[in-house]
């Protein structure tokens, strides 16, 4: 019965076919590490933050005057309410950190390389989605903390030249964050997660056309590469039990550790919490911005940080293929790195003041140096790997021959 | 543990210690408990005594039966209103406001709306003394406009000063309960919750072991590592 | 397929088979029975809320309906009529008969003197208005109902919807319980 039913839709619709080709019998090098389970978890965080949303919104108020009571009364009269509040809640901060681990495995490998430069780029348009959304849905809950964070990032607009000004009163709807503020972020955090959903099917067309890297960074023999099903099936599966562990012991037991105290206050238009704080994942971005002195400098510094990731297949002339696998000086940069990031956001958190200020300049240098000096130490790098003996064939080949065009090049220029 | 994974931990690691807050206020070193019986003495001192100037107005009157508070009792409490009338300050606002200069703050949500939650307000009731011009103070909030209610800074003698700090903690935990009543369910859903993902996760383990055995053999005998 | 040789090899006695098994339906189970369980917090909360299911019982204190007298209350968003029927309607209604749904007056009263029934026609909907001494016509359509709320004319095919509710003493009536 169920093969002739099989048959039937095969006739008329490309079913066997696609998940044949595009999932149980999907090439792919079989010596991923955990770290390539976070796509598929990115996937898993986009499906429980929509579910969870949507039946929020069957209870949520987007009303200025019943919107903090709504979500009262979800938490409290709704039957398990508080579990699908905090669901969404824990889920928002769940899903930065897994994308987070997503891009920093892009970079430390080198996924982001040709011929995967579309995939990248697609990532990048996804993460600004993304925050976007987070960014949005703060706001509904309509506390202290959403109120002034909305206020103050969307005053930041502000500084766009000769026309700042209409531009603030055009996105609020308001002279300030307002009802009309409210309202239309509400139906912009419905929206986007769909447009979302749409950007990570061409996120996966990109991918399917180039295949899955993998650590090395050297492409993998095809018989070194084994069916998506079942042996990444089973392990995405079982990341995700570990995940959901973590997931659910947040949700569970403390789940007030991603709420703000100030967010449990009504907002006051008239009175500024002591301290306003964004949300942990845009923390290092939050003191990029504030590093800069200057208004519009501070806004333009914020923006250049996220989008600087798009030059990245640029940036990097390593001839070695991959990422920092065989390569000890971009190794090196990417957990200065990472570092910086994390001391970026600890700035972010705190209150601007002496010493924290100078830290957030210097690590606000550091984040864009090493960009801008990655073309010249991937350059320096090609001629350190040139002499080791420890690389792959293939990759001591390719090395070797960037090396070698570089000293016929100046040779002939000494010649003449 | 790999190169890359041990770095994931740490930095996850460091990370966290820094998400925390700091604690800048001088709070009280105490473990306060939301069991049923702290709950309902809490309740009687919050509906007697803290209402005549505060309200708590996503707790119905109906919600206190849930927490073991007999039908008399709380007929007693609420007179002639409905039993899902939401539990409102005796004075209103703009009388509050008359008198103190500004309205004193909704109690339903007070210990999830400030740093220390519940020792916070175990704090401020028993940081009332009397500084050295005779006037009330309070060491959590200076220039606090709210009086010394239970009384502790002009309390007798040790014994008055334990009675009132006992009243504290029952009213720590009678609004730790009334800041997220489903609190209760939720840790005891959340520990079966992981008991099963724990059981499950292990045998999503074991089977993939099985699935990857061949592999995982192949990849230990050749050249090209991860 | 063409991985089997990459699973289970040719080691395989019964008790590996076996255990594969177990193993295999075991985590299904597990896992199939977790994802429904997920599943009802979701459809819980489509459910009632608290506090409307408070108010789905309501209570209705009759101390000042004269005999003869209907009063209109909400209950779960529709009308309900209380009726203080006189002793001469009472013994109308215990000694008629209707056609069109048969159904003795003492089945659908807990107290003779007080009839509760749903205000809503069951026809189509409306509500029908009080027509002299001797029972209710719908606006409608025409329906017509006695003094029982018994359906004595259509289009309507049903008598008015009885709701459950008992005494709580002499004068008060807990609308939404039996």
């Amino acid at each position: 019965m169920r093969k002739h039913l099989r048959q039937w839709i095969d006739t008329r619709f490309p079913l066997t076919r696609f998940v044949k080709h595009e999932l149980t019998e999907y090439p792919t090098p079989r010596n991923l590490n955990f770290l390539w389970n976070f796509g598929f978890l990115a996937g898993f965080m986009l499906v429980l933050q929509i579910a969870t949303g949507v039946f929020l919104t069957m209870h949520y108020k987007p009303d200025a005057s019943e919107a903090f009571d709504s979500v009262q009364h979800i938490m409290r009269e709704v039957n398990y309410g508080w579990l699908i509040r905090y669901l969404h809640s824990t889920g928002a901060s769940a899903f930065f950190a897994v994308i987070f681990i997503h891009m920093a495995r892009t970079l430390y490998y080198g996924s982001y390389r040709v011929p995967r430069e579309l995939l990248w780029w697609s990532g990048q348009v996804l993460l600004i989605m993304l925050m976007a959304t987070a960014f949005m849905g703060y706001l509904l809950p309509w506390g202290q903390m959403s109120y002034w964070g909305a206020q103050v990032i969307t005053s930041l607009f502000g500084a766009t030249p000769l026309i700042g000004d209409q531009i603030v009163i055009w996105l609020r709807g308001d002279f300030s964050v307002g009802d009309a503020t409210l309202t239309r972020f509400f139906s912009l955090h419905y929206l986007f997660p769909f447009l979302i959903l749409m950007l990570v099917v061409i996120h996966l067309v990109a991918l399917h056309t180039v295949k899955s890297s993998n650590p090395s960074g050297i492409t993998l023999h095809a018989k070194e590469n084994i069916p998506f099903h079942p042996y990444f099936t089973i392990k995405d599966f079982f990341g995700l039990g570990v995940f959901l562990i973590i997931f659910c012991a947040f949700v569970f037991f403390k789940p007030e550790f991603f709420i703000e105290p100030d967010n449990n206050i009504p907002a006051n238009p008239l009175q500024t919490p002591k301290h306003i704080v964004p949300e942990w994942y845009f923390l290092p971005f939050y003191a990029i911005l504030r590093s800069i002195p200057d208004k519009l400098g501070g806004v333009i510094a914020m923006t250049l940080s996220i989008l600087v990731f798009t030059a990245m297949p640029f940036l990097d002339r390593c001839k070695v293929p991959g990422g920092a696998h065989y390569r000890p000086v971009y190794r090196v940069m990417f957990f200065v790195f990472i570092v910086d990031v994390l001391v970026l956001g600890y700035v972010g958190a705190n209150p601007p003041g002496g010493m924290l200020t100078t830290a957030g300049e210097i690590a606000t240098f550091i984040y864009f140096a090493l960009f801008i000096i990655l073309p010249f130490t991937s350059q320096w790098e090609n001629r350190l790997l040139a002499r080791k003996k420890d690389l792959p064939e293939e990759a001591l080949r390719l090395v070797r021959e960037e090396v070698m065009e570089q000293y016929i090049d100046s040779s002939q220029e000494d010649k003449q | 543990m790999n190169g890359p994974q041990r770095w994931l931990a740490g930095a996850l690691l460091l990370a966290g210690s820094t998400c925390g807050h700091a604690e800048t206020l001088p709070l009280a070193d105490v473990t306060l408990s939301s069991d049923a019986d702290t709950v309902r003495r809490g309740a009687e001192t919050v509906v007697t005594v803290c209402m005549n100037c505060h309200s708590l107005k996503y707790i119905k009157y109906r919600d206190l039966l849930n927490i073991g508070i007999d039908r008399d009792s709380l007929n007693l409490w609420k007179g002639d209103k409905d039993l899902n009338a939401p539990l409102l300050s005796l004075t209103p606002a703009d009388m509050a406001r008359a008198s103190y200069g500004k309205v004193p703050p909704d109690l339903s949500l007070i210990t999830a709306a400030r740093e220390g939650g519940g020792r916070y307000v175990y704090s401020i009731l028993t940081g009332f003394y009397t500084d050295k011009d005779g006037n009330t103070n309070n060491h959590i909030f200076p220039g606090i406009v709210m009086p010394d209610i239970l009384g502790y800074s002009f309390a007798g003698n040790k014994e008055e000063q334990h009675q009132i700090e006992q009243t504290a903690a029952d009213v720590a935990g009678f609004l730790l309960w009334a800041a997220e009543p489903t609190a209760g369910f939720r840790i005891k859903l959340g520990s079966a919750v992981i008991l099963y993902l724990v059981i499950l996760t292990a045998l999503l383990y074991l089977w993939k072991r099985r699935i990857w055995k061949e592999v995982d053999h192949d990849i230990e005998n050749s050249i090209r590592e991860s | 397929m063409s991985n089997d040789k990459l699973i289970d090899g040719d080691s395989g006695a019964p008790s590996n088979e076996e255990r594969r098994d177990f193993l295999e339906t075991g985590t299904k189970a597990l896992a199939a029975a977790g994802i429904a369980t997920a599943c009802w917090p979701f459809i819980a909360s489509m459910n009632p809320s608290s506090d409307v299911e408070a108010k789905a019982v309501a209570t209705i204190d009759l101390g000042g309906l004269a005999p003869g007298k209907v009063e209109t209350v909400e209950w779960q968003g529709k009308p309900v009529f209380v009726f203080h029927r006189t002793d001469e309607q009472i013994a109308d209604m215990r000694s008629t008969q209707t056609q069109l749904d048969p159904e003795p007056d003492a089945k659908r009263v807990v107290k003779p003197e007080f009839l509760v029934v749903v205000g809503v026609c069951t026809h189509l909907g409306c509500v029908p208005n009080r027509s002299g001494p001797d029972g209710w016509l719908c606006p409608c359509h025409g329906s017509l109902y006695d003094n029982s709320g018994r359906v004595v004319r259509g289009p309507a095919p049903s008598n008015l919807a009885v709701p459950p509710y008992h005494f709580d003493g002499e004068h008060k009536i807990i609308l939404g319980k039996a």
